[in-house]
């Protein structure tokens, strides 16, 4: 039996309801270290994210919204509690399987150092599915590509391209294998403003046009304000969320937490 | 200059494993380097203590005076008589004789003929151990006819048993002796292997055909001085014998060992150079990388305010303080490496003896001028690299070395390469004074030449990656490790060249070894099939001669045509010793079809003629009838008459006499290889049978036909080949240690690169495979180019060696092959570590960008 009959199939845009929890965490807990060095990154947390809406996770530095995150996406191991993407239990699964529900039912964005350098910007793109073994949908691709305005920098390498642009890759990447869930770790925390907000677009588009769910860690409010929930930490424990966020709430509520 | 210093420490502190993987390719060339000294040092006193102590009751030798250095006194046994005359001269207490054979041959309890590794089978007549060095262990020594006693290991190591009865092989064939006694020779009997025989002097006299003959004779004084000792024995006996002082036999002794020590050391000596030649580009290697990591931080300090000569001097330090602990480390290594070949020796059956660990001066300067050296050299370029990084690279990310140095590069290895052909092409076909000279000129022409393709390269390491990469792409299971693999290998040409250098390098001498080796054997096929006619071959495995009855009982057999007795010896020619045969002229052609250009054997089969061949003819301007002055050690000046002139000088060699011209000039009639024809209409089953016959009285000889001649003969260039094959596959082992440290930094560097693809969903094992298949196309890579040089320079050197040696070329394109596929697979497996600690990485740690 391998390993993608055990793993749920991946969801289509027709099957997944918007009510239906992408993921979810029950008493999450992250410590890291023992003794005097001893630290609870995340304390016991309860949360859900909803399938088809763009959820942003904030906090101040410390409050364990990255390792958050991490936990989520099976990136990093949890200390107690279940974790689930869809309906698989994540936490017991071996290295392999992760790595395997990584490539095929997630996305990822990252801050910096997103794609592989002695790749050209379409290997990128294609890479999870190739290390699937498999190749891409043309037509889908092509949509893809061309949404994200990357039509005549597929041929690229990184080294080529400006910082929006590599960011714009990533997104393409993590758009192209239709996952379940992409997670985005402060994905505009290196970009101007303006490039930025491209990106935020894309992935507001990509959650409105193409029901994807959209899991993104920031500190910019403004960010912030482009998700349908923002959901705050605060010493590793989930302290308050915020529906249909504007910039200036976000900023207010994490002015109150920081004190 | 204190900030400098401080820095350099930090660096090598922050990264020990960088360090460590850096100072052991360093270590391990000055090991060999070290371990080939102390050996040999140890060794030289070890045998001058044996030789000074085995030496410590003579105070004088009588023995032959000779003329010839290739002749040896041994070679002219003097007249037993002789011991009264230095009896009765004044002042002399003890007159022992001594004799002194190599051809006796001990059968052992099953029959066969003891063989060594090829370490001499030596009997001697017992005497006084004060003098002989050679003492009892066990039992009695040798006291009436047909006894004998045998040194302690040697009668070990064949299954000898005192108070057995063995054959023993004589001239005269196998007759029984008892084993009376076990000796040893100094406290350790360390003989190298050699076998020791005791007899009584008749029965070695008697085994050896040289009644009434002895070898030397060992004299100790009483109350006299040694000279005045010597000036009586002198004056007292005849002139064609000498009287030495002991201080020139143990001069002489020490002299003979250290020959031999001297060419074992050279030999070792060798073989860790190119070692250390192939660590140098690793080192080099290792520091590029370790630089292209640090440019940030290089940057950084560029900005804040260290000049371009700081940053230079930091690197510099660097090197340095990493090459003199590689130093240090090394004289370690090297004492133990020592050791262990030692321990190696002795498994294969060289008694070496135990050795003081003796450390001159001498050799901690290599040590240090090795270590130190190899590691300044190999950081000279990434020292000047590391100061080309502007101040502007720490904001701005993605910063590449320039390859503006690209016309610079090649314009210098341009030149290096001109001068390593001159270099080679001299030490090849340059007439140089000596073998010292010749080899230095060679030598270093050939590290010109590898030092020039290594940086010619970079130039085709990128495509030449890329090609070889391709059909990995298109395995169905490697698909995308593949194109990552050949993507990686083919990007950076610099490192793939650099890592490459160290393979190429080894199996270039590995494939011009086997070039030549393949070229020597094709050769000698080929001569030997052309040449000798002779069905039947006699010889003696080590080389040594036998008795001449041999070819007059072959000759008696009815089952047998022509046979032929072929001796060798030497003669001089205006002041030049050369080596002379002799053989049966009128039988000569039908046993060696030596092509005749001139004249005629048959007819010169007198003692004044001598056959020539014709680079001597050309050399000297002579023709068949001209007259030649030819020096013999027993008789002087001869005038000789060319008789023919010749082509091929397969086993009859440049110079050849006739049966009666030996006889006259020469005091031995035992020969080196008899060659016979079987007679017509005979079958070879009766004529094998009819042999045997023989056989028996000589088991020492091997009784070969033509066919199995020529088998054992390869056989022998064979283990040649995978002695020197087996050296250079430690170079090889370096060379691949250097792959896997490179990969090592190369995954430390490429850190965030895989944790991302791990993250977006690369599993382990698609990580090893694809470090691994980079590692396999680097290596492929090398061993190609290796292959390529090898053969080029194969190919030079059977040009150069001598046509009557090497007479074709010919080139084993599978064993090349195979070399090459061996040396992927090696690459692979070498870089088996660093793909594991690459699979290992934690994601998370790995693509943090804090």
């Amino acid at each position: 039996m391998t390993p993608t009959t055990r793993l749920a199939a991946s969801p289509t845009e027709a099957t997944v309801g918007a009510d239906l929890m992408a993921a979810t965490a029950v008493g999450l807990t992250k410590i890291y270290g023992s003794g005097a060095t001893r630290v609870v990154a995340l304390d016991h947390v309860d949360v859900g994210f909803h399938a088809q809406r763009l959820t942003a996770i904030m906090g101040p530095s410390g409050s364990g919204k990255s390792t958050l995150l991490h936990c989520m996406a099976g990136l990093d191991t949890v200390t107690e509690g279940d974790v689930r993407i869809g309906e698989t239990q994540i936490s017991q699964l071996s290295d392999k399987e992760l790595t395997l529900l990584r490539r095929q039912r997630l996305g990822f964005i990252f801050q910096a150092f997103n794609l592989v350098p002695t790749l050209t910007a379409e290997e990128n793109i294609l890479l999870p599915l190739r290390l699937g073994g498999r190749e891409p949908d043309q037509d889908w691709e092509r949509r893809v590509v061309g949404s994200l305005e990357l039509d005549d920098r597929l041929r690229h390498r990184p080294s080529e391209l400006s910082g929006g642009q590599q960011q714009r890759v990533a997104v393409a990447r993590a758009l192209v294998t239709r996952p379940d869930i992409i997670f985005a770790d402060e994905p505009t925390g290196n970009l101007d403003s303006k490039a930025g907000n491209e990106v935020l677009g894309f992935l507001r588009r990509a959650v409105d046009d193409w029901n994807q769910t959209v899991v993104m860690v920031t500190h910019d409010p403004g960010a912030a304000s482009y998700a349908d929930v923002v959901i705050f930490l605060r010493d590793g424990q989930l302290v308050g969320h915020l529906d249909d966020p504007t910039a200036s709430d976000v900023y207010g509520r994490i002015r109150d937490l920081e004190e | 200059m204190r900030e400098i210093l401080r820095l350099t420490f930090r660096n090598l502190a922050a990264s020990k494993l960088r360090f460590l993987l850096t100072s052991f390719a360093v270590l391990m060339g000055v090991s060999f380097v070290v371990s080939s000294f102390v050996l040999t040092d140890g060794l030289s006193k070890t045998f001058d203590a044996i030789v000074e102590d085995s030496n410590s009751g003579l105070d004088a030798q009588v023995r032959a005076d000779v003329e010839f250095e290739e002749v040896s006194f041994v070679d002219l046994p003097i007249d037993e008589e002789l011991v009264d005359a230095v009896a009765a001269v004044d002042g002399v207490d003890v007159a022992e004789p001594g004799f002194q054979s190599m051809k006796i041959i001990p059968l052992d309890a099953d029959g066969d003929p003891v063989k060594t590794a090829g370490s001499p089978i030596l009997s001697f007549n017992w005497s006084d151990p004060d003098i002989s060095g050679l003492v009892l262990v066990e039992g009695a020594p040798p006291r009436s006819a047909g006894q004998f006693a045998m040194d302690v290991d040697s009668a070990d190591r064949h299954g000898f048993v005192v108070g057995e009865t063995y054959d023993i092989v004589g001239n005269t064939g196998p007759q029984p002796f008892q084993m009376v006694g076990l000796t040893k020779f100094g406290e350790d009997n360390a003989v190298a292997g050699a076998v020791l025989m005791s007899f009584t002097l008749d029965d070695v006299q008697r085994l050896s055909g040289l009644d009434g003959k002895i070898h030397w004779i060992d004299v100790a004084g009483a109350d006299v001085d040694t000279e005045t000792l010597v000036s009586r024995l002198n004056s007292a006996l005849p002139a064609d014998v000498e009287t030495v002082s002991s201080d020139v036999v143990v001069a002489e002794e020490k002299d003979d060992f250290g020959g031999m020590l001297d060419i074992f050391g050279n030999i070792l000596l060798g073989f860790a150079l190119v070692a250390v030649f192939v660590s140098t580009f690793i080192i080099g290697n290792t520091f590029n990388i370790l630089t292209g990591q640090r440019v940030r931080q290089l940057a950084l300090i560029r900005a804040l305010g260290a000049s371009r000569g700081q940053v230079r001097l930091s690197s510099t330090l660097e090197a340095l303080i990493i090459g003199v602990v590689a130093s240090i480390l090394g004289l370690i290594g090297g004492v133990l490496l020592a050791l262990g070949l030692r321990s190696l020796m002795n498994a294969m059956g060289f008694g070496l003896p135990a050795f003081d660990i003796v450390i001159t001066a001498r050799t901690v300067v290599a040590a240090l001028v090795v270590g130190i050296g190899v590691t300044l050299v190999a950081s000279i370029t990434p020292a000047r690299r590391a100061a080309t990084v502007p101040p502007v690279a720490a904001m701005r990310p993605g910063f590449r070395f320039g390859s503006g140095e690209g016309t610079r590069r090649t314009i210098i290895a341009s030149v290096l390469a001109v001068f390593g052909v001159i270099g080679v092409a001299l030490g090849l076909f340059g007439d140089l004074d000596g073998t010292p000279l010749t080899l230095l000129t060679l030598g270093g022409g050939a590290v010109l030449v590898f030092v020039s393709v290594a940086m010619f390269a970079p130039l085709f390491s990128s495509p030449s990656a890329s090609l070889l990469g391709l059909p990995l792409e298109h395995l169905p299971w490697s698909r995308t490790t593949g194109h990552m693999a050949r993507e990686n290998a083919a990007s950076n040409n610099k490192r793939t060249a650099s890592t490459a250098a160290g393979l190429m390098i080894g199996l270039a001498l590995i494939g011009m070894a086997t070039v030549v080796a393949s070229s020597l054997k094709s050769s000698f096929r080929d001569q030997m099939g052309s040449t000798l006619t002779a069905e039947y071959l006699v010889n003696h495995p080590n080389d040594e001669n036998f008795s001449e009855e041999l070819v007059a009982n072959v000759a008696g057999l009815p089952e047998f045509g022509e046979v032929s007795g072929v001796r060798f010896g030497s003669i001089r020619i205006g002041g030049d010793t050369k080596e002379v045969t002799s053989t049966n002229f009128t039988e000569l052609l039908d046993l060696l079809d030596v092509g005749v250009i001139a004249g005629d054997p048959a007819s010169a089969a007198d003692p004044t003629s001598i056959l020539i061949h014709e680079d001597v003819a050309n050399d000297r301007s002579l023709e068949v009838g001209d007259e030649l002055t030819v020096e013999f050690a027993a008789t002087g000046d001869q005038t000789l008459t060319v008789g023919a002139i010749y082509e091929n000088a397969f086993i009859i060699g440049n110079y050849a006499l006739d049966d009666s011209g030996w006889e006259a000039n020469f005091d031995t009639t035992d020969i080196n290889v008899v060659a016979a024809n079987v007679a017509p209409d005979i079958d070879p089953e009766t004529a094998a049978a009819a042999l045997s016959t023989i056989e028996a009285s000589y088991p020492q000889l091997e009784f070969e036909t033509n066919d199995e001649f020529r088998k054992r003969m390869e056989g022998q260039l064979d283990s040649l080949l995978v002695i020197i094959n087996v050296f250079l596959a430690l170079a090889i082992i370096i060379a691949l240690l250097g792959i896997a440290n490179t990969m090592a930094l190369s995954v430390l560097e490429r850190t965030q690169e895989i944790g991302l693809m791990r993250a977006i969903g690369m599993t382990r094992r698609q990580t090893r495979s694809m470090i691994r298949l980079e590692a396999a196309i680097v290596a492929l890579f090398g061993a190609l180019l290796g292959l390529l040089v090898g053969l080029i320079f194969g190919w030079v050197a059977t040009t150069a060696i001598p046509s009557s040696i090497i007479s074709t070329v010919d080139i084993p394109w599978v064993t090349l092959g195979i070399y090459a596929v061996v040396a992927t697979i090696a690459g692979l497996l070498a870089a088996s570590l660093p793909a594991r600690r690459a699979a290992r990485l934690n994601v998370l740690d790995a693509i943090a960008t804090t």
